[in-house]
């Protein structure tokens, strides 16, 4: 026994480690509702308790049709990431677009999809499925992406001298290759299934926790609120778990040595570098406009590329507009950036000291898990009491909300460190600390970046969705405020806008990445 | 009361194809037109009067089969209505007048709401009684609402720059957490809610201070008045036979709405209160001489006014009450 890092990996001692940490939580947490009892924002786990008691069949309603539509907007959602990703290995040439498509979508904000699929799927569980898929496909699909590649070149060598091809290549080598990046990105989206439902019931709906939420938020109903919270973080952390088990009786190899040489130069032609990126923005326009024209959306409120162009350039107010969407998103990205930086080094930080400490994980993990189950429309209000209107409030909500992908993301790349080099590091009786930085901290190299670029849209969301919430302000306000005042032009434009700011972001991560993989995982950076 | 649930069943099962009411022994229905209303928020009582329509069959005997389809926060009237696939929504005159700004063919066809039901909420030890009491105290709104209060300052000649804004969510928890004095919201929810918890909050009515902008309005595109007049002019006969009934007795109201939508998390005693605070916000002695939804030409007048003070340049246009007429001249 080297080093425990599988989360799942029960002894005794664990066990009570976890019950310890449930139980200074509860604590913590009774403790905290008690001495804010009369602020009508936390309530107790005792007043949570007695309302799930008396109301036991509602939230049991509520939660089997949020469940349900989580459920089948997860499965989807991830089938369609499975496919992209898998395309993506098949048709190399077709990765970049495919990855470009996948963030534009992801970046898509809620204020603009709602009331477009509401119309759309009409009245019913449409819009729920389908957002809760959007909100799993992409932490899906990037780690998916890295799993896909982390196998030794020599396999595919294998594969090759067989006379098989991509296909085979695909199927027996990378697909077992991805089950443990796979299973971190599943274990991401369903918390993230549940919310993404709970949003889609704002959208319209007559139940659901959703629906239950509000009600009971607008009815100074803590403890129902609460109660519906708890909920759904249990729900959450039952998925994760259930799925962390699955993962690891699929996951029988133990993580393999990569040894990839190092990449050359290898720079693409010049003319490529330069189409390539053109190429992806002509398709994303074409299949905006014909999605909404083929699915007769009314230019009302449905704007197409032509608008958000006359609406942000050749308008008479142009420059009036372009001036208020600039320092709408000023606002927010000075907010959002700070929020990526530190939740990502929380993220990584916890994984490290996680296995470091293993014990630690037994107790932090279930509490990691509610943080980001807990839907933000009950967190937000809280961190602002808490933390004040001002930036640290929302540099906080971003945090929280990228932290907990980056976590999972970045533990698992930890555990793909092979064992080969761990041995040897203990032959030498290497201590935890020079392990983690020689050997563990490069082969969570390419999981950590997935989880940098994966939180670039995250971060982006999570600001403009407690602007939207909470502080009304940036970015995210102006598109609740456009949304309902029928601004449909300045909120297509914000659109458009925040896509083009994740992509940039996303392509700049990239573009670190690719050089520090040259040199610590050079598998990534090939096709 | 049980006769109308078992029509609302057999009504729902029609909602299949109607056949199947047929066959279930309510009375045949004759091809009913499939139709749908955009409500404008989560099911409750604010939508009392369209539920007594539904449950006690008023639509189906006038050849409508109705949808009405709930709203929530992230669900904007308009598209559906412009989409078609609503046939009418329930908007209210600032956001209609907003959205044909931007190019809907949109048309107010009558009003639920007569007066406005925004109010600025405060507790007793700190009252905002008169809007000249907003002065120097920190009100707590949705940032987007701000030309609302700029709007109530001018009418009322209050010094706008000496009232701190403090944006919050929708939501009665920061007044009595003390973070804010008072609250711009709902005549009938947050206070309602406060009440429930036993505070006794005061409320200052905008409307009663000159704030005239219809809430809760009918609305539906000219194409549709144009040509499915038939079906919105039955639309609307039922909606104001259910709000008629709804006047008669709020608290059967209420209690069928709790009926109706048992997950939706409705507390009967909250749905009673607030079925009885709406009432004086939609009913008047105009809608006692006209009929519930009417709305004057004075009315129009106000309304432009103030939402001219909201930076909306509105012509009487933007409303027609020749289906209300007509539902009258018969």
């Amino acid at each position: 026994m080297t080093i425990a890092l599988h989360p799942l990996r029960q002894r005794s001692s664990d066990r009570l480690w976890l019950v310890l940490g449930v139980l200074v939580a509860l604590l913590i947490w009774e403790l905290l509702a008690r001495a804010f009892a009369h602020t009508y924002l936390i309530a107790s786990p005792v007043e949570i308790a007695r309302y799930l008691w008396a109301n036991a069949g509602l939230v049991a309603r509520a939660a089997g049709i949020t469940g349900l539509t989580a459920a089948i907007g997860f499965v989807l959602g991830n089938a369609v990431a499975i496919a992209l990703a898998a395309l993506a290995v098949l048709v190399p040439g077709l990765a970049r677009m495919i990855s470009a498509l996948a963030l534009v979508v992801f970046c898509l904000p809620l204020v603009a999809t709602g009331p477009i699929l509401r119309v759309l799927w009409g009245p019913g569980l449409g819009p729920q499925i389908t957002l809760a898929a959007l909100a799993v496909y992409f932490t899906t699909f990037l780690p998916l992406m890295v799993g896909l590649r982390a196998a030794p070149p020599s396999w595919f060598d294998l594969v090759r001298s067989y006379g098989r091809g991509r296909l085979t290549a695909l199927i027996e080598v990378r697909a077992m290759a991805s089950l443990p990046y796979l299973f971190a990105g599943l274990q991401i989206a369903a918390p993230a299934a549940i919310l993404g439902a709970m949003f889609g019931e704002f959208t319209g709906a007559e139940r659901g926790m959703g629906v239950l939420t509000l009600r009971a938020m607008r009815s100074l109903d803590v403890a129902g609120t609460w109660a519906l919270a708890s909920t759904a973080a249990t729900i959450s952390m039952l998925a994760y778990a259930g799925l962390g088990r699955l993962g690891q009786a699929l996951n029988t190899g133990p993580p393999p040595l990569i040894l990839a040489p190092l990449l050359e130069g290898g720079r693409r032609k010049g003319w490529r570098v330069l189409a390539h990126p053109i190429l992806v923005v002509l398709v994303l326009i074409a299949l905006w406009w014909l999605s909404m024209e083929s699915a007769g959306l009314s230019q009302f409120f449905a704007k197409r590329p032509g608008d958000v162009w006359a609406f942000l350039i050749t308008a008479p107010e142009a420059a009036a507009h372009r001036a208020t969407l600039g320092s709408a998103l000023l606002e927010t990205l000075v907010l959002a950036l700070p929020g990526y930086l530190l939740g990502l080094a929380l993220g990584v930080g916890l994984a490290m000291a996680m296995v470091l400490a293993p014990r630690l994980a037994r107790a932090v993990m279930p509490i990691a898990i509610a943080l980001r189950a807990i839907p933000i429309v009950i967190t937000a209000p809280l961190i602002v009491i808490a933390l004040g209107r001002g930036a640290t409030g929302t540099i906080t909500i971003v945090a929280l909300m990228i932290f907990f992908p980056s976590l999972i993301a970045c533990y698992q790349g930890l555990a793909r460190t092979p064992r080969q080099v761990l041995e040897l590091f203990d032959s030498y009786a290497a201590s935890p600390l020079r392990r983690m930085a020689s050997a563990q901290f490069p082969a969570m190299l390419p999981a950590f970046f997935a989880a940098a670029r994966m939180a670039v849209p995250a971060a982006i969301l999570a600001a403009t969705t407690a602007e939207w919430l909470a502080t009304g302000r940036g970015i995210g306000g102006l598109m609740a405020l456009t949304a309902s005042t029928s601004g449909y032009g300045m909120l297509w434009s914000a659109v458009v806008v925040l896509a083009g700011v994740a992509v940039a972001g996303y392509v700049g991560i990239a573009q670190i990445e690719r050089a520090v993989l040259r040199i610590y995982g050079a598998e990534q950076l090939t096709r | 009361m049980t006769h109308h649930s078992f029509s609302r069943r057999g009504f729902l099962a029609a909602g299949a194809g109607g056949v199947l009411a047929a066959t279930m022994g309510a009375r045949p229905a004759l091809a009913a037109t499939d139709v749908a209303l955009q409500l404008s928020w989560l099911p409750s009582v604010q939508f009392g009067g369209s539920y007594i329509a539904q449950s006690r069959g008023y639509w189906r005997d006038l050849g409508l089969n109705v949808a009405l389809n709930p709203g929530g926060p992230n669900a904007p009237v308009e598209p559906p209505v412009v989409a078609g696939s609503a046939l009418m929504g329930i908007s209210a005159a600032d956001y209609t007048a907003a959205a044909v700004a931007q190019g809907a063919p949109f048309r107010i066809i009558a009003v639920a709401m007569q007066k406005n039901p925004f109010a600025i909420a405060s507790l007793p030890a700190k009252p905002v009684n008169v809007p000249k009491d907003l002065e120097g105290k920190k009100i707590g709104m949705a940032l987007a609402n701000t030309p609302v209060l700029k709007a109530l300052c001018s009418l009322n000649d209050v010094d706008f720059d000496a009232i701190e804004i403090v944006p919050t969510q929708y939501d009665a928890a920061p007044l009595l957490a003390g973070q804010v004095d008072c609250l711009l919201c709902w005549e009938t929810d947050l206070p309602v809610a406060m009440i429930m918890r036993g505070l006794k909050p005061i409320t200052m009515l905008m409307a009663d201070y000159g704030y005239a902008v219809q809430s809760q309005t009918y609305i539906a595109t000219d194409d549709s008045i144009a040509n499915r007049r038939a079906d919105l002019i039955a639309l609307l006969r039922g909606e104001i036979h259910g709000w008629s009934d709804y006047l008669a007795d709020p608290a059967a109201a209420a209690a069928l709405t709790v009926k109706m939508f048992p997950d939706a998390g409705l507390d009967l005693k909250t749905q009673e209160l607030q079925a009885a605070r709406q009432v004086p916000l939609m009913f008047s002695p105009v809608t006692e001489a006209h009929g519930f939804g009417w709305f004057t030409d004075d009315s129009i007048a106000a309304n432009i006014k103030t939402l001219a003070l909201l930076g909306q340049d509105v012509s009487p246009d933007l409303w027609d009450r020749s289906l209300l007429e007509e539902i009258h001249a018969s």
